[in-house]
């Protein structure tokens, strides 16, 4: 920039936003590189079947990456969940993972020929129903409390919901449920909990694109000015906080008849409570894709570096690096750093070039 | 003039201390009405009654009919109450023409997502911020943080527009600027109750004056008359003002 020039005004800089573009550019992209994945996602397993292997068609997925693809749309579910109430509306919930274990012991307990003994579509029905309602008991209590106090009682309600369970003898005690085993069933539970992701994205755009949604962001950027300009805060966090739960039930009520097993341990695991927070955190909290995007990295990374014996060590490591470099450089995640909303961001670098002429 | 405001008997105690005690006034329909006093007198626990953010401990406030005392602060807004803070308040991720497009959504407005950036830059037209309305409010000044709260509170539609100190931190050209904003929209047919520190601001446009001191009601009446009152002077404004302004 040459010294004749005169100095800009603040505003044609500030007005000038040329992170629009890029941002409608980086959710094309993503679009299309989502519908691929679906689209792979739903198609290679099919030639894993035993039918296609006896057409003799070249196998794309062997059965452990159709179990992988489960698991990484299960995550998608929670973590977009986790992202209405710790993304959206500011309340960053540390027990998310009760609701995961009610739907789960929901489902269990359905299904379970000693006890009410419902056809599978029914407990997949109820599933999100349970954690639903417990959400929006717990939620006018807990959502009256706000930052680490808020953080502290849901991972308190998470563990105590836990403690509960494995002491109920009707659910199993310490033993756990056993869901009936269905025989050659791993494409049916991929497809079931894609649609469930599927669903989680849909519902979380439904969201960002209304009046409700506006109020929750509302809500996170000043709660006491929400209120006064008419947003009913209450019924907003209450209602934020239980279609959260109803989602992650959904995937804990899926996941139980998966797995065919579930215990106190497995449904109300703290190391999927931290992995939810971590993907929706890593890939960009308030955002529609980046819970997704963050779910599909950090699981993948996980199921293929952790699960290994000889790097697991330097996966761990690596992982709290990742995370500490994120949060620190990148706290708006992974769509923020693409779409130029980060320091560190692509778009910024080109636009710090393109400016001082380089 | 009918009261479109009606606060009766309103006592607010925090612990022993009674920061609202018996203050009782109307807010006539179409007025501006001013809320004067010291630090402590009250003005902003007043306000903050009638907005709901809190409940008062006695007595009974009515707007166009409702009695609101006591109710949640956005049932209030969606009878058509708006107002501002004197610490501003705005959202601080979004531009000013999504911040007033939030409004525009909410309180008595409750437009379609469809039509509420129309009206929010209807808004940010009317408190002189158009040409800032793509603004992130991290680049706002703070005198346009202070528009930026009026044009949310105006998006709302309110019939009543309760404002907290919006001049307090300008300088005089700024308040000139404020004061003329709060002109434009008293004449697009919103009632207005002014709490300020400003002098200048309540001779300049309110017809009637409260003068809030220890939480109690101390004059109400025109500005002159209430600047000329010897307790108002005793407890507020000091001697040497007062006869500058009689005087003058």
């Amino acid at each position: 920039m040459s010294a004749a020039m005169p100095p800009p005004s603040s505003e044609t800089i500030l007005v000038e936003r040329p992170r629009l573009l890029d941002r409608r550019r980086l959710r094309r992209l993503l679009v299309l590189l989502l519908v691929l994945g679906a689209v792979l996602v739903l198609l290679a397993p099919l030639t894993a079947t035993d039918q296609a292997d006896s057409l003799g068609a070249p196998q794309l997925v062997d059965r452990s990456q159709i179990r992988i693809l489960t698991t990484v749309a299960m995550f998608v579910v929670m973590a977009s969940a986790w992202n209405l109430v710790g993304g959206l509306t500011g309340y960053s919930s540390f027990g998310n993972v009760a609701f995961f274990g009610l739907g789960a012991y929901t489902c269990a307990v359905a299904v379970d020929a000693h006890r009410l003994h419902l056809p599978m579509a029914a407990a997949i029905a109820l599933a999100p129903l349970v954690p639903a309602a417990f959400a929006a008991l717990v939620g006018l209590p807990l959502l009256r409390l706000r930052g680490h106090y808020f953080a502290i009682a849901t991972l308190g309600t998470a563990v105590a919901v836990g403690e509960v369970v494995k002491n109920v003898d009707y659910l199993g005690g310490a033993t756990g449920l056993f869901p009936p085993i269905l025989h050659r069933a791993d494409l049916l539970f991929l497809y079931l909990m894609v649609g469930a992701a599927l669903l989680a994205v849909l519902v979380s755009r439904l969201i960002l694109r209304s009046r409700f949604g506006y109020g929750l962001i509302a809500i996170r950027e000043n709660e006491e000015a929400a209120g006064v300009i008419g947003v009913n805060t209450t019924m907003y966090k209450v209602g934020a906080f239980a279609v959260a739960a109803a989602l992650t039930g959904l995937a804990g009520g899926l996941f139980a008849l998966w797995n065919s097993f579930i215990n106190q341990e497995l449904g109300f695991s703290l190391d999927f409570n931290i992995q939810m927070i971590l993907m929706a955190v890593l890939g960009g909290a308030g955002t529609l894709f980046g819970p997704v995007l963050g779910a599909i990295v950090l699981e993948l990374l996980i199921q293929n570096l952790a699960g290994r014996s000889d790097v697991a060590v330097y996966a761990q490591i690596g992982l709290g690096l990742l995370l500490a470099v994120t949060v620190i450089f990148v706290p708006r995640g992974i769509v923020a750093f693409f779409g130029g909303g980060s320091r560190l961001s692509v778009a910024h670098l080109r636009r710090s070039l393109r400016e001082t002429g380089v | 003039m009918t009261a479109l405001l009606s606060i009766q008997g309103v006592t607010k105690r925090f612990g022993g201390v009674a920061a609202l005690n018996e203050v009782s006034f109307d807010v006539g329909e179409g007025e501006i009405l001013g809320v004067i006093g010291p630090n402590g007198a009250g003005k902003t626990t007043l306000l903050n009654c009638v907005s709901g953010v809190y409940r008062p401990d006695a007595g009974s406030i009515t707007f166009d009919g409702h009695s609101i005392a006591g109710e949640p602060p956005h049932r209030i807004a969606r009878l058509g109450v708006g107002r501002t803070f004197q610490v501003v308040k705005p959202f601080a991720s979004m531009t000013a023409r999504e911040n007033a497009a939030v409004g525009a959504l909410f309180g008595a407005s409750q437009l379609a997502l469809s039509r509420a950036f129309a009206a929010a830059d209807e808004v940010l037209e009317m408190v002189g911020m158009a040409g800032k309305a793509s603004l992130p409010v991290a680049s706002l000044t703070i005198p346009d943080r202070k528009r930026l709260e009026v044009a949310r509170a105006l998006a709302t539609r309110p019939r009543l527009l309760l404002l907290d100190e919006v001049m307090a931190g300008l300088n005089p050209v700024e308040v000139d600027e404020a004061l003329e904003m709060v002109r434009t929209v008293h004449r697009s047919g919103v009632t207005i109750v002014l709490i300020e520190h400003v002098m200048r601001v309540v001779v300049g446009v309110c017809r009637r004056v409260v003068v809030l001191h220890f939480g109690q009601t101390l004059a109400e009446g025109t500005p002159d008359g209430v600047l000329r009152d010897a307790r108002v002077i005793e407890a507020y404004l000091g001697e040497k003002y007062a006869r500058r302004l009689v005087g003058g």
